[in-house]
């Protein structure tokens, strides 16, 4: 299943940043390759870098030193505006809470990205069925997302994210306001949806129950790969 | 774009009572300034009303230069033909024919200057308001050519009473030589006006023609239009026509440019209170935009790492200004309309109050203009557009993974 295709070639990333006057080292020189169909968690304690990694590698923050190549192409070579459509384009995105649009329903949070990506209307509402079906919430596209519970809010976050078929899903904690059956349900059902649609997910993680699932997990510590483990 | 407004138009009743607190904040703007207009535009129609029909009209033809040297000599030139068209002309509904000439009025007990008007008061009914503000007496009543209507300040001061005889003596055309006439006070008027109640009096045309033997010439043709516009367009053919042979033909905004220069100052007033409106508005809407991106700012990170271009967030922030706007001028249209009506309909008592010379006789109205409710709705709309340019950009600078970082 899984391919070796690299999706996201690190060289020597550095990330350091000022908080409240204190310079944190965040990142201090990752290398990594991540490949395409992974299912792969960065792991770590609180503050080791795992959450500024992902921002790196997605293009949502910058890096002090160091080069990103996602999918071939740098992403320092990418700039303002296409930057936005490099990200709609090729990654989709999972946060641990509060993904969805309030004041849009399940189907038009769903079909965000697709607007933006000028997909016609009817294609739009094909696609957003179908992969609101896959995540089990067929019934509630018409519904506002705070009329969903935390648990479908998350499938909705995934549904989203993987509409339009990126080459890669970040997924930063997704688990962290579940309870557990929630969160292992959610989780088993990404892994189903990486298996059977080939998808590479990238999760930021120290749930046990994603490193449990991940069949790579990456350990950070101190902003440096501590560990990296490919399971068998 | 329709997504953007789809989303602007929700995302403005997420927070019902601040949307409200600030549409009525911005409507009651609105509101004031509708409604001021409103009242502006009556008042300065009562006072161009006052001001022509007192006494003024609201046009005049006048021989030469007689405007400025004020020399009885000066006569309408072609009266006959001049009186002729105008009675023809379309735009004018009444004209009448005077003299004025200064002149020294005595009585037994005192001698004042004043200016002495030859009248046709059957005429002088339709261009001025005299016989309405009588006092005592009557305003040319049967056809004593001796007749004299002056004004209350003018029989205070010469302390006579209607049936009292006082002489006025003027300087003839041409010779100067001076002529007296006895007249009997007929009607002492009030206008509320100070020059006119203490400085005119008003005599039969004829005999004044006589005393100043200018013979069937008179010095000034006022008159009333159909429609009082009509004195505002200087580009009408009309004041050609009637300033041929030497005559002038002018408006009331030449004849009166103090009111002029007043109606100026309404103008810029009301300028200066959209201003200050305006800038109550744009720190109203500042501040619930600006409060209403703090809040939403894990919203808009989230937005903006799935694919939102700058330019879309900040697109979004300025359509929920004009969809805050939209509701503000709603409100604001409808609470203007509501009091302009009503007191469109009940008027608001300032009479006897004299401003920049004009008294106001009668109520004033405010004017239900419809342009009221297209420029400022507009310009409200527009202003708070442009506001919203500053808010949209610190959104459009959002720094994405320090908003995720923070809001969490």
């Amino acid at each position: 299943m899984e391919k070796q295709t690299p999706i996201i070639v690190t060289e020597n990333v550095k990330k350091t940043y000022e908080d409240n006057g204190v310079e944190v080292r965040a990142v201090r020189g990752v290398d990594l390759t991540i490949s395409a169909g992974e299912f792969t968690a960065i792991v770590g304690p609180s503050g080791s870098g795992k959450t500024t990694f992902l921002n790196i590698i997605s293009g949502l923050d910058t890096l002090t030193s160091g080069r990103v190549v996602l999918n071939g192409k740098p992403l320092s070579d990418i700039k303002g505006s296409e930057l936005s459509d490099f990200r709609r384009d090729h990654i989709g995105f999972i946060f641990q809470a509060y993904n969805l649009i309030p004041v849009l329903t399940v189907e038009e949070n769903v079909e965000y990205i697709m607007l933006l990506q000028g997909v016609p209307k009817a294609e739009r509402h094909k696609r957003v069925m179908e992969i609101l079906a896959d995540v089990g919430l067929r019934e509630y596209a018409q519904r506002l997302p705070a009329k969903l519970s935390g648990g479908q809010q998350q499938r909705v976050a995934v549904a989203r994210a993987m509409v339009s078929n990126p080459d890669l899903i970040l997924a930063d904690e997704p688990t962290a306001n579940l309870d557990s059956k929630t969160g292992s349900e959610l989780l088993d059902m990404m892994k189903e949806l990486n298996e059977k649609k080939g998808m590479t997910f990238l999760f930021s993680t120290h749930d046990e129950m994603i490193m449990k699932r991940a069949r790579r997990v990456i350990t950070l510590k101190d902003g440096i790969v501590a560990a990296d483990v490919l399971k068998k | 774009m329709w997504f953007y407004i789809k989303l602007a138009w929700r995302n403005i009743f997420r927070n019902k009572r601040r949307t409200i607190i600030t549409s009525i904040a911005i409507g009651i703007g609105l509101a004031s300034l509708i409604f001021t207009a409103a009242l502006m535009e009556g008042m300065i129609n009562n006072m161009i009303q006052s001001a022509t029909s007192s006494f003024l009209g609201q046009a005049q033809v006048h021989g030469g230069d007689f405007r400025e040297t004020q020399d009885v000599e000066k006569t309408v030139n072609n009266l006959g033909q001049v009186t002729a068209e105008l009675k023809q002309d379309p735009l004018v509904t009444n004209y009448t024919l005077r003299t004025l000439s200064m002149g020294m009025i005595a009585s037994p007990a005192n001698l004042n200057a004043a200016l002495l008007v030859g009248v046709e008061p059957g005429n002088e009914r339709f261009l001025s308001k005299i016989a309405d503000t009588l006092q005592k007496g009557s305003f040319f009543d049967g056809a004593n050519p001796r007749d004299m209507v002056i004004g209350s300040k003018l029989a205070e001061d010469l302390e006579v009473s209607p049936g009292d005889r006082v002489v006025a003596t003027v300087s003839q055309a041409k010779t100067g030589d001076l002529a007296q006439e006895m007249f009997r006070i007929s009607g002492i008027y009030q206008f509320g006006i100070k020059e006119m109640d203490s400085g005119m009096a008003f005599i039969r045309l004829k005999k004044a023609q006589q005393m100043l033997g200018i013979g069937d010439r008179v010095h000034q043709i006022a008159i009333k239009f159909k429609d009082l516009k009509t004195a505002d367009m200087p580009g009408i053919s009309f004041w050609k026509k009637y300033s041929r042979f030497d005559n002038e033909a002018v408006p009331w905004t030449i004849l009166l440019p103090q009111m002029k220069a007043v109606l100026g100052m309404v103008d810029i007033s009301l300028l200066i209170m959209a201003v200050i409106l305006g800038c109550v508005v744009v720190f109203g809407i500042i501040n619930s935009l600006f409060m209403s991106l703090y809040e939403r700012m894990f919203e808009f990170a989230i937005m903006r790492a799935v694919g939102t271009r700058p330019a879309g967030l900040r697109k979004l922030i300025v359509l929920e200004a004009g969809a805050l706007a939209v509701i503000s001028i709603i409100l604001g249209s409808a609470l203007g309309m509501i009091l302009t009506l009503i007191f469109a309909h009940s008027g608001i008592d300032y009479r006897g109050i004299e401003f920049a010379g004009t008294t106001f006789h009668e109520l004033i109205y405010p004017v239900m203009n419809k342009w009221h409710y297209v420029v400022f709705p507009v310009g409200v709309l527009f202003f708070t557009m442009l506001v919203a340019i500053y808010p949209a950009w610190v959104a459009g600078r959002l720094r994405i993974a320090t908003a995720l970082r923070k809001s969490l």
